[in-house]
């Protein structure tokens, strides 16, 4: 533990640098920009600042796309609240108080109140990351070609599982097609080349951040100029003050506290993203408050439950994706791909290669959240401004990046093509409310779960008792068999009649 | 027709079928490298096919969740599938075409010129004034010289 904390000091100490601070101040504006602004999302951000970052040092490259990925998830709630439009769909839970709030003119302390909640919920996720992630590497080490084919079926399910809606069908199958996808290209054991139809230009498989730049990011813009406009609020001058009260604060210390580990648990759980950590904390703040009638009407609670939750699973996503290589949300996704291209191996050696970048990690995540804390108090007129930019000259300009981002890496109009057919199947996915947190996770675990299968099955023999009788195999695959089964309709629909019989009534 | 309706459920739980069926006989029919003598358990096709046999299953939930329409068959009609097709054909011609067969620069700067007056046009039902027609010029091509010289010359990047 003292070992730890020399280790994070020393990471801090790293960073004190001018340049470092230069990076920390710009990625951070950057990305409170870019989750202001409705259509753009942290995933696109940390996407598109990717291919702006492959010129970097390793070290103010990742510190630059944590910053862009801190500021973005936090920058959504600006829109939440002024707008009624989350700016990220992280922010979503946002808006049921903030807009509320906004409208009875206490718009600018809703945004001080987000800002509190933010820095409060990184800070809870930052200890944790750094609690967990060492020992967690430890027991990733015991991990064969069993436990990860395990992995990332349980990857994929619960991210399918939790993302799905309704109904986790359409998350499983957007699950599956990653899965295919990543079927293309040279398999990982035999380099085999599979599915390529004649192309050599496929022999390489499809590049994630192509994939993802079209999925998150021209996908955005066709959503975007697709829907309505939104009307904002109109501030209330003198009305109101940006700085929260710390009586405020510290009443809602249970809420804080509990949301930040609701939402850095749910970062650790694979592909499940901001979007759910902050409902989750919304309803388990919801559930507990002695003021849950104010909720969805205004209440302070709520949004710094939101707004805490929402922020802790980016330190939470941090913890699978630094050391098991699977991410817990779609940035992470993107800065698993992000660290590759600067030299760093994520998974479960990374605490013997290099267990000082776990520390300088967590060093970084607190540079970005001193930052919001600094831009949020203080720049709150500047980002209402920014919120008026017309989408019609802002989505040209992000679409010249999607197009010259995922270009820069490889040189190839090949990618360019990736970025459009994705963007616009991912279009057509998500109107049909399929999730594309599984799909890109699918991507990026195909080639584990592939080969981790058919290695398993080469060390076995054949046999396929190994897989559900080694310990954490047996436990991976019972989570897996119990989450499939509970999302069939008939045994939602017992449950649900069970919980109702409990309680003796409909939800409150 | 709605997207995410029962009708569209169907169809795609078709198109879905049929991907399933494909993985399931290209993993079938993949060489299985017998001349390696490699494991039969580790042949390439395995995991396709498993894949394929899966989202097979997948689109036969998805047809049998979807046999009852859901009443949800009109349109949004806040939405705007005009500037949405405007900007999928746009940005196909932009991408697609003129990335590549032109100068990138120029390329953009038609691409974003084009884009913003469009959009400032077809919102207002009249042709922007003047001003505003120089002022988007003027950014379009700030953005098309800023973007190809931050590429060009500060990542290194050959443009195409």
């Amino acid at each position: 533990m003292m070992d730890g904390l020399t280790q994070f000091f020393g990471a801090i100490g790293e960073l004190t640098t001018p340049m470092s601070l230069f990076h920390v101040a710009w990625a951070t504006l950057l990305g409170i920009i870019v989750g202001s602004l409705p259509g753009l999302t942290a995933t696109m951000g940390v996407a598109l600042l990717t291919t702006l970052t492959y010129s970097l040092d390793r070290d103010a490259a990742i510190l630059s796309l944590i910053c862009m990925y801190v500021g973005a998830i936090y920058g959504g709630s600006r829109s939440a609240i002024l707008l009624n439009i989350p700016g990220t769909p992280a922010s979503a839970a946002t808006s049921l108080d903030g807009y509320p709030l906004a409208r009875q003119g206490k718009a600018a302390y809703a945004m001080g109140l987000a800002t509190a909640g933010s820095a409060l919920g990184t800070l809870v996720g930052i200890l944790l990351l750094v609690m967990i992630a060492p020992p967690l590497a430890e027991i990733a080490l015991d991990f064969g070609s069993f436990e990860f084919f395990w992995l990332a079926v349980f990857g994929i399910v619960i991210s399918g599982q939790l993302t799905g809606g309704i109904s986790p069908l359409k998350g499983y199958i957007a699950g599956i097609l990653g899965l295919m996808i990543a079927m293309i290209g040279s398999d990982g054991i035999h380099a085999h080349i599979r599915f390529t139809m004649g192309f050599d230009t496929l022999n390489g498989g499809i590049g994630l951040i192509p994939a993802m730049v079209g999925a998150f990011g021209f996908a955005e813009i066709l959503t975007v100029m697709w829907q309505p406009k939104g009307a904002m609020i109109e501030e209330k001058k003198g009305h109101d003050r940006t700085l929260p009260r710390l009586l405020d604060l510290w009443r809602y210390k249970f809420t804080i506290v509990r949301s930040g580990i609701i939402g850095t648990l749910v970062g650790i759980i694979p592909g499940v993203g901001e979007d759910i950590g902050a409902w989750s904390s919304y309803a388990a703040a919801k559930k507990f408050s002695p003021e849950r009638g104010k909720f969805g009407k205004g209440s302070t609670e709520g949004l710094t439950a939101a707004e805490t939750g929402n922020s802790a699973v980016v330190p939470g996503s941090l913890i699978p994706a630094l050391t098991l290589a699977v991410p817990g949300s779609a940035s992470a996704a993107v800065l698993i791909a992000a660290l590759f291209i600067h030299g760093v191996r994520p998974g479960p050696m990374i605490m013997l290669e290099a267990p000082e970048f776990v520390y300088l990690i967590a060093a970084m995540l607190l540079f970005a959240t001193i930052a919001i804390l600094i831009y949020g108090l203080t720049l709150t007129r500047f980002f209402i401004l920014v919120l008026k930019i017309p989408r019609e000259w802002l989505m040209p300009v992000i679409f010249v990046l999607c197009v010259i981002g995922p270009y820069a890496l490889t040189q190839r109009i090949f990618e360019i093509w990736v970025m459009f057919g994705f963007g616009f199947f991912g279009f057509l996915l998500r109107q049909m409310n399929y999730p594309m947190a599984p799909l890109v996770l699918g991507i990026i675990l195909g080639d584990l779960l592939d080969k981790s299968l058919r290695r398993g099955l080469t060390l076995s023999d054949g046999q396929i008792e190994p897989f559900l009788t080694r310990p954490i195999s047996a436990v991976f695959a019972a989570i897996v068999v119990l989450s499939i089964v509970s999302g069939l309709p008939p045994v939602r629909r017992a449950t649900s009649r069970l919980i109702t019989r409990t309680t003796g009534g409909g939800p409150d | 027709m709605r997207m995410d309706s029962a009708v569209a459920d169907r169809l795609t739980a078709i198109v879905l079928f049929l991907i399933g069926l494909a993985s399931t006989w290209g993993g079938f029919v993949m060489d299985r490298l017998e001349i390696r003598q490699i494991h039969p358990a580790s042949i390439p096709g395995l995991v396709p096919m498993i894949l394929g046999f899966a989202l097979m299953i997948c689109a036969g939930a998805l047809a049998w969740s979807a046999r009852t329409p859901r009443g949800d068959a009109a349109a949004n009609p806040n939405t705007s599938a005009s500037a949405f097709a405007v900007t999928l054909v746009w940005s196909a011609l932009y991408a697609l075409v003129a990335v590549g067969n032109m100068p990138f620069a120029i390329a953009t700067m038609i691409y974003v010129a084009g884009f913003t007056l469009w959009f400032l046009w077809a919102e207002n039902g009249q042709r922007p004034d003047p001003i505003k027609i120089i002022l988007v010029v003027v950014f379009s091509i700030a953005i098309a010289i800023g973007i190809s010289v931050l590429f060009r010359d500060g990542f290194l990047v050959r443009l195409p």
